[in-house]
């Protein structure tokens, strides 16, 4: 399976900033500084459990609710 | 409405004294200040309370100081803002900031004194102000709780201490602390932007921490190898010379198109140690050093082109620059870039602004 993490990312940055930009760029800053680059990773990337489970974690770090 | 810089080099006692003599009638509401460790920071802050009895005031120590025009040394500079400038402030002390989480407690005073849940406050409204212990090495920790419970930028720096590396102030209150934080909530009347640059270009090349100890902000080994020997490597110089080309050559986090500098400090053996963290699995870009002052008032030149006019800047200026600004004597041209502006800064052991950086100004403009 593969792109669960760039969903995962865009849930991410998407919720935390509801449509505002500049929340957009300081959400995926925060992704980066916290060890997950958004842009390393696209719809093909491979399902890697680490940084699924990585991120899952920075979600509830951030109060983001993942489905 | 005035944003008001002032500056002193007298002695301690004499300092609060001669801000009131230069800001003559002017009555600020809120005083933001940074001083040399030569000066006693217990006295400072008494006598900056006495001089200034309904102003909140708060501050840090520094490793150089910058005003208006000049990058001093052994001085005291300090902003003035009255409220048609700051409509309205809260300021907070975080204690044992090195053991203890006080950012969720810091923030329900916040909301208790704005009358706002933290996250429905306006991020285009209020902006933050962190000063820190810069020998705390609590800085990536508190930024990260920062921004995980707001969306609110706070911009900053690590207190210095002349390069003594021994014991930094930070001020509120009319008291000194030292293992603490200080944490200023703004609500500016005209708004506010914020410019970082950080004056590198990348290599190319890139480096993937594979081995780390976060907590020492050490790396054991990039791409598998050891630190300095994948260090010394992808520069292409000797094992021997790789610590000369600490201060040039740094790595970054690219966000975009920025870059977040982490700065190697020192090797420890054959790992390496930064100025701050780095994550096991981060890919950095190896960077080099461009013109500092020509960069910033690039930087500063297109910033004033895009709001008009700036009523204010406070410059949290990394001390690596400065050492680098001193070494290329440099440090008159650079000062000279804020010519015409109401500006302090700091050299800093650090810089907040999302996360903690190193060689980088970060800075808050007052529109």
């Amino acid at each position: 399976m593969a792109g669960q993490i760039k969903r995962l990312i865009d849930t991410i940055i998407t919720q935390r900033a509801k449509g505002n930009t500049t929340i957009m760029y300081t959400t995926k800053a925060k992704l980066t500084l916290k060890g997950v680059n958004p842009d390393l990773f696209s719809d093909t990337s491979a399902d890697d459990p680490e940084t699924i489970n990585r991120l899952k974690g920075i979600a509830a770090e951030l109060g983001v609710t993942i489905a | 409405m005035a944003i008001k810089q002032v500056y002193s080099l007298q002695e301690t006692k004499l300092v609060a004294g001669d801000f009131k003599k230069q800001l003559g009638s002017f009555s600020p509401s809120v005083v933001l200040f940074f001083a040399s460790v030569s000066h006693d920071h217990s006295l400072l802050n008494t006598e900056l309370q006495k001089a200034f009895p309904g102003a909140k005031i708060f501050g840090c120590s520094t490793a150089g100081e910058i005003v208006t025009g000049k990058m001093l040394s052994n001085a005291v500079v300090c902003m003035c803002f009255d409220k048609e400038t700051i409509a309205d402030a809260h300021i907070e002390v975080l204690e044992n900031i090195a053991s203890e989480d006080r950012v969720p407690e810091t923030f329900k005073k916040f909301e208790t004194y704005f009358k706002t849940p933290i996250k429905d406050m306006d991020v285009s409204q209020y902006v933050g102000i962190i000063l820190i212990d810069g020998m705390s090495g609590a800085e990536e920790r508190v930024m990260d709780r920062i921004g995980n419970l707001t969306d609110i930028s706070f911009i900053g720096g690590s207190a210095g201490d002349d390069l003594q590396f021994k014991k930094t102030f930070v001020s509120s209150g009319g008291k000194a602390y030292s293992g603490a934080a200080v944490l200023a909530l703004l609500k500016p009347v005209n708004g506010f932007d914020f410019l970082k640059t950080q004056s590198f270009s990348s290599t190319g090349k890139k480096l993937k921490a594979t081995d780390v100890d976060e907590t020492a902000r050490t790396v054991h080994a990039f791409d598998g190898k050891p630190a300095m020997q994948a260090y010394a490597q992808v520069l292409g110089v000797s094992l021997a010379d790789a610590g000369q080309k600490f201060m040039t050559n740094p790595v970054g986090l690219k966000v975009g198109e920025e870059f977040y500098v982490r700065s190697p400090q020192q090797p420890q053996g054959q790992s390496l140690r930064f100025y701050c963290n780095i994550k096991k699995g981060m890919e950095l870009d190896v960077l080099v050093s461009r013109d500092i002052v020509q960069d910033t008032r690039i930087a500063l030149d297109a910033k004033k082109k895009e709001l008009g006019l700036i009523r204010g800047i406070i410059d949290f200026h990394c001390i690596l620059r400065t050492l680098e600004l001193r070494q290329k004597n440099q440090c008159d041209a650079y000062g000279k870039l804020f010519e015409g502006i109401p500006a302090i800064g700091f050299s800093t052991y650090g810089e907040e602004f999302i996360g903690h950086i190193n060689q980088t100004s970060t800075m808050l403009i007052f529109k």
